[in-house]
């Protein structure tokens, strides 16, 4: 077993692992950590991928800034009636299924739609040449910025659309976690 | 790492030393700001166990080992236990990519006075010391103390908001550079001041060829911001001691605050250490540029490895002099300026210092695009 491979396997495990306690975990202040590791071990894998750029940007935006606001917000609230708001109640637990359904509908669409290269004829040349110069393999930071934004806008657009469409859903989730019933502001 | 078996032992071993380096220079640093607070209240500070109080380090770090190691009874163990270890995480992993000297030739070998080179590791250092608000939430939430909840929601807002300002005033320095490689950076600030305007070369023969002439503002910002990222005063709100306790870290005592203390004098070095790179010139000699070392060096002795060591020698100096003067900038700031009140520091963060990085980013950009 290479170094790469190792680090990959135990890399890999460990988003998993900690994407999975994202889900499981009923309190929300774990999630959030959760998730922070889990950008922070994405991150490591672009480290072994040589992408430091993409690696530094995504320790930046997501876990320095996106998940740090995250989790300071879920400290204001009482988390001891959020756990309760967190797992009960059918109709609730219903729109939790759907909308959990619905997402990853999209994102398993979002991932054919990107194998299928459902993109227009422009773009199809754009992916060849980002791939011709992958190949190359070159190592200045803005070549490989370059080519990563050409083969993300264009070959997995659907994937990358996906992934805004569930960083808005958090959002909207620890907005609405902050206005529901057991959070600071109870309905008198 | 390494093409063979040496140069990759060499490479392990300089990534412990770096380690050590830091956590070592902690006890001296400690020493230097409770003698110089000291100097600056005209007080005596320790002076009594060892010469000059110098081991009183020794025993304060017995004292910190030897205490009970206590937790809140509603303390969360995993956070409350992994927030002093993480502490040391962020500034450890950014201060590997500092680059100290110039790299040491020997019989073939390269060795580069620094962790790990990185393209880009301006970002990288400020990807790694973005993590740092986490321990500090952690620390916080795990204790299951109001004082200290309190308290990390102060840090950890003042945290994001000062990131902004710093990462803001560092632009202006990378278009004027063009490189996000910090060892590429202080490689265009050696000798004296030169520069291109118009087709023409201005040049100064009195003024070294250093960021801080190109940009005063940005030094002043960024110097500002990192003295609010490593929660030191006139920013250091989080622990308030009138209204808070000590914020964050009530509950820690023994060998788990001394990590928060790390951490914290961490910072302060990785923002001296930056502070050198990018406006004042790295490693590099005042208006001597690299070669001109050598070449002296060269003078001096025949062989290729002693003019090699000698050149890192000296710019390992030059950097040691500039980076204990900020250094001591910081515990000189920290014991004369008084703290500031929590919507100051709002106000100061979010008006005043991310508005005029803002301009100072669209100022320099303007102006490297009209002169070339």
């Amino acid at each position: 077993m290479t170094p790469d491979v190792f680090l990959f396997w135990f890399l890999a495990l460990l988003i998993i692992g900690s994407g999975l306690a994202v889900l499981l975990f009923t309190n929300p202040i774990y999630s959030a950590l959760s998730l922070a590791m889990t950008m922070v071990g994405v991150a490591a894998i672009f480290i072994t991928l040589h992408a430091y750029f993409i690696a530094g940007v995504q320790l930046i935006v997501y876990a320095g800034a996106v998940m740090v606001l995250f989790v300071m917000v879920l400290m204001l609230f009482d988390i001891k009636a959020e756990i309760q708001a967190f797992s009960s109640g059918k109709i609730s637990g219903a729109i939790k299924l759907i909308s959990v359904g619905l997402l990853s509908g999209l994102i398993v669409g979002g991932i054919i739609m990107g194998q299928k290269s459902f993109v227009g004829e422009l773009s199809k040349d754009a992916v060849q040449v980002a791939e011709a110069q992958k190949v190359k393999k070159s190592t200045s930071p803005d070549a490989a910025t370059k080519e990563l934004g050409m083969v993300l806008f264009s070959k997995h657009i659907f994937g990358f659309e996906a992934l805004g469409v569930l960083l808005t859903v958090i959002a909207v989730g620890a907005v609405a976690l902050a206005r529901s019933r057991g959070g600071t502001h109870h309905a008198k | 790492m390494g093409q063979d078996v040496f140069e990759i032992t060499v490479n392990c071993i300089k990534l412990v030393l770096i380690f050590l380096m830091m956590v070592q220079a902690v006890p001296i640093l400690v020493w230097v700001e409770r003698r110089g607070s000291a100097f600056i209240q005209n007080r005596f500070g320790p002076n009594r166990v060892g010469p000059l109080g110098l081991l009183q380090l020794l025993a304060d770090a017995v004292k910190f080992l030897t205490k009970e190691d206590f937790a809140p009874d509603k303390a969360i163990r995993p956070l409350f236990y992994a927030a002093p270890i993480f502490a040391l995480i962020p500034a450890t992993l950014a201060f590997a990519a500092i680059p100290m000297s110039v790299p040491l030739e020997i019989g073939g070998y390269v060795f580069k006075i620094q962790g790990y080179d990185m393209n880009v590791g301006i970002v990288y250092i400020l990807g790694v010391s973005s993590l740092a608000a986490y321990t500090i939430l952690m620390a916080g939430w795990g204790s299951a103390s109001k004082f200290s909840l309190l308290g990390a929601l102060r840090a950890s807002a003042q945290v994001i908001s000062y990131e902004l300002a710093l990462g803001l005033s560092i632009v202006g320095i990378i278009l004027l550079f063009g490189t996000f490689n910090l060892t590429e950076m202080i490689n265009a600030q050696q000798g004296t001041l030169s520069f291109k305007a118009f087709g023409h070369t201005v040049t100064s023969a009195y003024i070294p060829n250093w960021g801080i002439f190109y940009q005063p503002l940005a030094a002043i910002i960024f110097f500002a911001a990192t003295f609010a990222e490593s929660n030191r005063l006139p920013f250091d709100l989080a622990e308030g001691e009138a209204e808070i306790v000590a914020g964050f870290h009530t509950e820690y005592g023994g060998f788990k605050m001394l990590m928060f203390f790390i951490g914290e004098y961490g910072h302060m070095m990785l923002g001296s250490a930056l502070m050198i790179i990018f406006f004042f010139g790295g490693y590099g000699i005042p208006w001597v540029t690299v070669d001109d070392v050598r070449q002296w060096a060269a003078g001096l002795s025949e062989s290729a490895t002693t003019i090699s060591v000698i050149t890192t020698l000296v710019h390992f100096l030059s950097f040691m002099i500039k980076f204990v003067f900020f250094l001591w900038v910081f515990i000189w700031v920290r014991w004369t300026l008084p703290r500031f009140r929590y919507d100051q520091l709002m106000d100061l963060g979010w008006k005043t210092m991310l508005p005029w990085a803002l301009g100072n980013t669209i100022l320099t950009a303007l102006v490297i695009y009209l002169i070339s």
